[in-house]
Parts: C-alpha cells; structure tokens; sequence
C-alpha cells in the first residue's frame, strides 16, 4: 500500500515509517506537518494519509489537513493517530469522512499485523475505531437508553461493540468465532431493540448510527 | 433567594483578591498547562515510539520464536498501561482536550464518564489557561460532591464583556465553597440562588477571563 505521513514528533515518525516498510507498505512521502503533507501529496499519489492530530497547523492541524485532503483527493483514505482517544475528535473525524477513515492510539499501531489490518481496512472503505474507544461509548450509555442496551444480550453487546469499532459481518464473525448469518441475525435484534431502521447492508451507515445513537446519549445528558 | 458566596461571616468582610494574586494563580495554571504539554511531547511521545521500535523486534523476531513474540506483545500491553497512568495524570494537572478545545468538549467528555446526568451548555469560545482551568476544576468538584441519585444537573458557561460566567443548577448551596476556592484567587465572585429544596440550588460564578 503506498502511504504518506505526517508527524511532527521525530522519534515516533521514523519509528513508524521503519514498522510501515517492514510491514511492506511504500511510503510515498514524509512530513513534519500538515502543510507539507499536502504540497508533497499534490504531486505524489498515495492511498492512505497517516494523520497526527496534535501536529502543525496549531493546535490540531491533522483534523484541518484531513479536511484539505478528502477535498483534493476523495479516494485517499485517512488514518488519524492521537495520544488520546476522545469521543470529541471521534464526532470531528466522522465529520469529515464516514468512509475510508480511522481513529486509533499511537501505541496500538506497533505491530505490522495491526498497522496492515487497519491500513488495509481503510483502504476498503471502512471505518476503523481504536476498540478501547468503542467500549467506552458502548459502556457509558446512560439514562433510558443505558436500560435498552442493558436489554441486549452479552452476545449482542458484544457485537454492538464490534460494530462500534467499525467491523464488517464478516470481520465480528471472525473475532467472536460464529458465522456471519448469526452475526446478521444478532443485529437484526439489536437494531429491533434499539429502535434502529437503518439499511444493514450498507457498513458505514451501519456503523453512523450506533455513533450517532450514543452520541445523542451523551449530548441528552 | 440571590445571595454573594461569602466564607467568612458576621462584619468580617471577604477581603478583594489583589493583583499580584491573581498573576500568581494566572502564571499557575500557565504552568500546570506547560506540564501537561511537556508529558504529551516529551514521555508519552517516547513511549509510543518504543512500542514501534518493539514492533519491529517482534517482525524481526525468527519465524519459530512465538515466546519472544508473545513476550514483546506483553511489553507492548505493559507500556499502553504505563501510558493510560501518564493520561490520568495529565488529566489531573491540565485536561488535554481543555487545552486544545476549551471548556465545552472537555466537560462532555468528562461528565460522560459519571452515572449522574449532567447536561453542558457551553460555545466554542476561549477564556485563556487560566478561567478555563478553574472553572473546569470547579465543575468536576462540584459533580464530585453530588450525592448519589442526585437529580439532572446543569452546566452552563458563557461569556459576558470580559468576564466568564459559570453556572452550575441542580446541587447543593454548600458547593458554593469548592467553586469559590478555585475561582477565588483569580479574582473571581460567586453567588447562589438558594433553591427549594437547597439540593436544587444555583451557584454563579464569574472569573475575569482572557
């Protein structure tokens, strides 16, 4: 996969840069900002921009230079990286994109198997959701609808979570070892008991309105 | 009832916050911020970075060494923990996301973490280190002291000319105090409206701000 990045802290960029072509992805250019990364990527052609998003342009210039980028260049996927995982940047990024787009935590991108699934889910289009964010969301439901998804089964909990990440049916199969007509029936329910009418075939969609359902839960308050 | 938040009572009047004081605790929270920027950058940026470096090893590692495989894996989860401590603390000295989003988004996110609802009404606007940081703290002691089963509380903060008004509904008159000592010594007044009954009560605060 050819992959531009932009960090301004050295240390972690060449360390990245060395996992990235260890994992046998090309990457096409390098930046210490966000700028840069744009002028390098008008010329350069790439498939995934990895982001900082507290780099140059102060003071989150990874969510501004990822707003130029989907404008110039639509198909170019989008991996932010970030020392926190908020739900704040969450909403802004899925402000940005809903497809090809990626939310994880810098130290849980150091191993060439993770670093390539989650390039490589991007590159399909996907949503990829740091997992230790998409539990805290799933967990900290509240008020009348905490009761909803404390109505969902461990099992469908489970896959709500997965969803939340980003997973595919087939993907969530995979990780909770059933097949992907149960995991199509466990969401069936849920988005019965949730009260969901969304089009299931359609991932990203899918995927939206869990965020956006927890989210109206924290912003209720 | 509107009455000015006052620790002292009798004849004996609060005496006013004076100006080097209030640079005092201004340069405070300065610092506190400076702090938590300087782990970001500093610690947790070299941590992150070793978890590549050990991502590397474990590409590295020969094909048959599965127990140095799982051993780097274990480091790797060990320095996600080492770094979740290092968000914890940074988030007692100066949020992140108050610092780089200011008092709206750092509020939402923090009160999404309390059983108890909280509802936050706050702009995009910025009050500078300072106000942010002590109305932020303010808040977060105030919903601390809430007891249990507490009904919905209201955060509300706004800007007036140069001043921040902060206003928490729905919690006890007595919380007045825990807001007064943090908005106090950046010459800050807090007043409450005394509800019926006294757990629904009001506390105003205003903190000359950026």
């Amino acid at each position: 996969m050819r992959v531009a990045l932009a960090e301004d802290g050295t240390l972690f960029r060449e360390g990245l840069l060395m996992l990235l072509r260890a994992a046998g992805h090309q990457v096409v250019c390098s930046a210490a900002d966000g700028d840069e990364l744009v002028a390098l990527l008008t010329t350069t052609p790439a498939d995934v921009a990895i982001l900082d998003i507290r780099m140059p342009p102060e003071p989150d210039g990874g969510l501004i230079t990822a707003e130029r980028l989907r404008a110039a260049h639509p198909d170019l996927g989008l991996l932010f990286l970030s020392h926190y995982a908020e739900s704040h940047y969450l909403m802004r990024i899925l402000e940005i994109g809903t497809e090809s787009i990626g939310y994880r935590l810098k130290e849980k991108v150091g191993s060439v198997e993770v670093l390539t699934d989650t390039l490589n889910r991007i590159g399909n289009g996907e949503i990829v959701i740091e997992p230790v964010l998409a539990k805290r969301l799933v967990e900290r439901t509240r008020g009348d609808k905490k009761d909803v998804v404390a109505a969902l089964s461990d099992r469908e909990q489970e896959v709500l979570r997965l969803m939340a990440e980003g997973r595919s049916n087939n993907g969530i199969a995979g990780q909770l070892y059933i097949t992907p007509k149960a995991v199509k029936k466990h969401i069936a329910n849920i988005f019965v008991k949730l009260g969901l009418h969304i089009d299931t075939a359609a991932h990203h969609r899918r995927v939206l309105a869990v965020l956006t359902y927890l989210r109206s839960q924290r912003n209720q308050g | 009832m509107v009455s000015r938040f006052s620790h002292r009572t009798g004849d004996d009047v609060d005496e006013p916050v004076t100006e080097a004081c209030r640079r005092k605790h201004q340069d405070r929270w300065r610092r506190r911020r400076l702090l938590q920027r300087q782990l970001h950058d500093g610690a947790a940026l070299r941590i992150s970075a070793l978890t590549l470096r050990l991502g590397l090893l474990e590409h590295r590692a020969a094909p048959d060494g599965q127990a140095v495989q799982d051993c780097i894996g274990e480091l790797q989860d060990e320095l996600h923990a080492v770094l979740e401590e290092l968000r914890d603390v940074a988030a007692q000295i100066y949020p992140p996301l108050l610092d780089e989003a200011g008092l709206g988004p750092a509020l939402r996110e923090v009160v999404a973490t309390l059983q108890a609802p909280v509802a936050v009404v706050a702009s995009e606007e910025r009050f500078g280190p300072a106000a942010e940081g002590a109305a932020y703290f303010a808040v977060l002691q105030c919903l601390a002291a809430q007891p249990a089963g507490a009904p919905s509380t209201k955060v509300v903060v706004r800007r007036e000319i140069d001043t921040l008004m902060l206003s928490v509904s729905g919690v006890d008159a007595f919380h007045a105090e825990l807001i007064d000592d943090q908005v106090r010594p950046l010459g800050g007044i807090v007043e409450v409206i005394t509800g019926s009954p006294p757990g629904a009560s009001t506390v105003i605060a205003r903190i000359p701000c950026e």
